[in-house]
């Protein structure tokens, strides 16, 4: 019968949706290179020269301290501490950005799930709550969509350089990505517990509490666990506009042309980096 | 984000014994509550947070929100730098798949039969891809701007770096969780390590691999607009202009279009990713 239906069904002219993202993204990438590179001021040609790699490697000598007067900085105890004193100013940075962003994102990701806003759980559809979820879904979109650099421009405007509004250009920005994740975990759960709650005779609040959250939580921790791994690599970044961390002492000694100095805050950097890496996968295994 | 998440702990894994706090949710809690308020701690409460003054140029920023600038000649601007935003991105993308591919086959070591060559090329390779992407690419940059000087050829580069490392270990996972039946069967007939690659694992793999790389491209727009920051031309050296002068109505032109192009790409990806995993 299967067998039969399928012989006999005509076959649909339709264009695979497939073929037509991978034709267009090859248009794209033939555009895009055909600009770059007949454009003289791209600098292809410039990258493949001879001068280049002696450039290249003058630099990474002098971020090595080989032809520098004096100790590098990265031999020198008292700058290891001057730095570390940083690094636990951009440690702490990357924390409270989480914890802004893990807050906001916690209080706001039920309203933003459609299931949620349109009453298919909590039978509970209004105008109200439908506005509610495009504002937010719009705020996630908006704040996602924008870099945290770009927010971090626009923080010091009002903020006083320094941890607070870097930790706020960060918190903002994983606001957005945060609450996108975790209401996708609501509208992917599986509802029959909400249901079963919500046809029981509990409140709303109830069903949350013991329907959802259950549920939507350990992912919810996977996701902040993850983010702050790559908040981590990005505070240093936030930290050259917010002036908060090693990204303030980054920006000054590059100006400074203080090579062996960046090397130092690149090493605190790198241990930052596997320190976080290190705690999320402890976490993780708490989690379980 | 990774595709392997959380949610495929074993059961096992997931019954905790109770009483057993320090291994459990309860203290995981009260790490996370700690960890919140430590960094509380390190806030200069005494000063004001703000500036004196900065309120107000705060309202004025955002005043400026419903009336962005849109006259003819600067979206001509928005437009032309956007094009570059996106060359940039697309440029970045192709370079960190060229790069990242290989170096994810090699850290998969799926290649190697023998322990001896496999456990060795694994850790290194796995090593190179971390570090590329450890460093952010605005610190890539940065270094390529000192090193060899500041051309957009520089900021691609460095973009590609990073991406390169996320994208080679991704692969590198994805190759790994193979299902490993249909190799045998190749295997049996025949079939080198290479062949094995070529016509059984990377077929399979395709998909998972296709949909992350789209995700990234997403991310890629938006590393390409910070690019700005080290002096390559986009959308997001045009907002960091306008944002000095002032001009608060130009700033959220370009912002509208910049979250405009992460929608746009966010759709076209999350379309293309629900048609490869279905």
């Amino acid at each position: 019968m299967t067998l039969l239906k399928l012989a006999t069904r005509r076959p649909t002219i339709r264009p695979n949706p497939l073929w037509l993202s991978a034709v267009a993204f090859l248009v794209l990438a033939c555009a895009s290179w055909a600009y770059l590179l007949v454009d003289s001021g791209s600098g292809f040609r410039e990258l493949f020269q001879s001068e280049t790699y002696q450039q290249a490697s003058d630099f990474l000598g002098q971020l090595a301290g080989l032809d520098a007067e004096g100790t590098p900085a990265f031999l020198q105890w008292d700058k290891w501490m001057e730095t570390g004193a940083l690094a636990y100013d951009t440690l702490a940075m990357s924390v409270l950005a989480m914890g802004i962003a893990g807050v906001a994102a916690l209080l706001t990701f039920l309203p933003a799930a459609r299931n949620v806003a349109t009453g298919e759980l909590a039978s509970s559809a209004s105008l109200p709550s439908q506005a509610l979820y495009y504002l937010l879904r719009g705020l996630f979109i908006f704040s996602r969509g924008i870099p945290e650099l770009m927010i971090a421009m626009i923080v010091v405007f009002a903020f006083s350089p320094g941890i607070l509004a870097g930790a706020l250009a960060l918190g903002i920005h994983n606001y957005g990505i945060l609450g996108k994740l975790s209401a996708e975990v609501v509208e992917d759960l599986d509802p029959r517990s909400a249901r079963a709650l919500r046809t029981s005779g509990s409140s709303v609040f109830q069903m949350m509490a013991y329907g959802i959250l259950p549920q939507a939580l350990p992912q919810f921790l996977t996701y902040l666990l993850y983010r702050w791994e790559v908040v981590i690599r990005t505070t240093v970044v936030v930290g050259l506009v917010s002036a908060g961390g090693l990204g303030r002492e980054f920006l000054l000694d590059m100006s400074l042309f203080r090579y062996t100095d960046v090397a130092l805050l690149l090493i605190w950097y790198l241990i930052l980096v596997v320190f976080v890496d290190l705690t999320t996968m402890f976490m993780r295994r708490l989690a379980r | 984000m990774r595709p392997s998440s959380a949610s495929t702990t074993s059961p096992q894994a997931s019954r905790n014994p109770r009483g057993d706090f320090f291994r459990g949710r309860g203290f995981l809690t009260l790490l996370l509550v700690a960890a919140l308020l430590w960094s509380l701690t390190s806030l200069s409460w005494g000063s004001s947070p703000v500036h004196p003054g900065g309120l107000g140029s705060i309202g004025q920023f955002f005043q400026a929100a419903i009336r962005p600038d849109l006259s003819a000649e600067f979206l001509g601007l928005v437009v032309g730098s956007a094009w570059k935003t996106v060359a940039y991105a697309v440029a970045g993308i192709c370079l960190a798949v060229g790069l990242g591919l290989p170096l994810g086959i090699l850290a998969s070591g799926v290649l190697a039969r023998s322990p001896r060559v496999k456990v060795p090329g694994i850790a290194g390779f796995r090593f190179l891809l971390g570090a590329m992407r450890a460093v952010h690419e605005l610190i890539w940059a940065w270094f390529f701007v000192a090193a060899v000087g500041l051309s957009p050829a520089a900021a691609i580069f460095a973009l590609a770096i990073p991406y390169a490392g996320i994208l080679g270990r991704i692969y590198a996972d994805i190759l790994n969780d193979v299902p490993d039946e249909p190799l045998r069967a190749l295997r049996a007939s025949g079939a080198s390590e290479i062949k094995v690659l070529l016509y059984g694992r990377l077929p399979m793999a395709l998909p998972d691999m296709l949909s992350y790389t789209f995700y990234r491209f997403e991310c890629a727009i938006r590393s390409a607009a910070i690019m700005g920051f080290v002096g390559v031309g986009g959308l997001g050296m045009q907002i960091q202009l306008s944002l000095a002068d002032l001009y608060f109505d130009e700033v959220w032109t370009l912002l509208y279009a910049l979250v405009a192009l992460v929608l746009l790409v966010d759709l076209w990806s999350s379309w293309v990713r629900r048609y490869l995993t279905s």
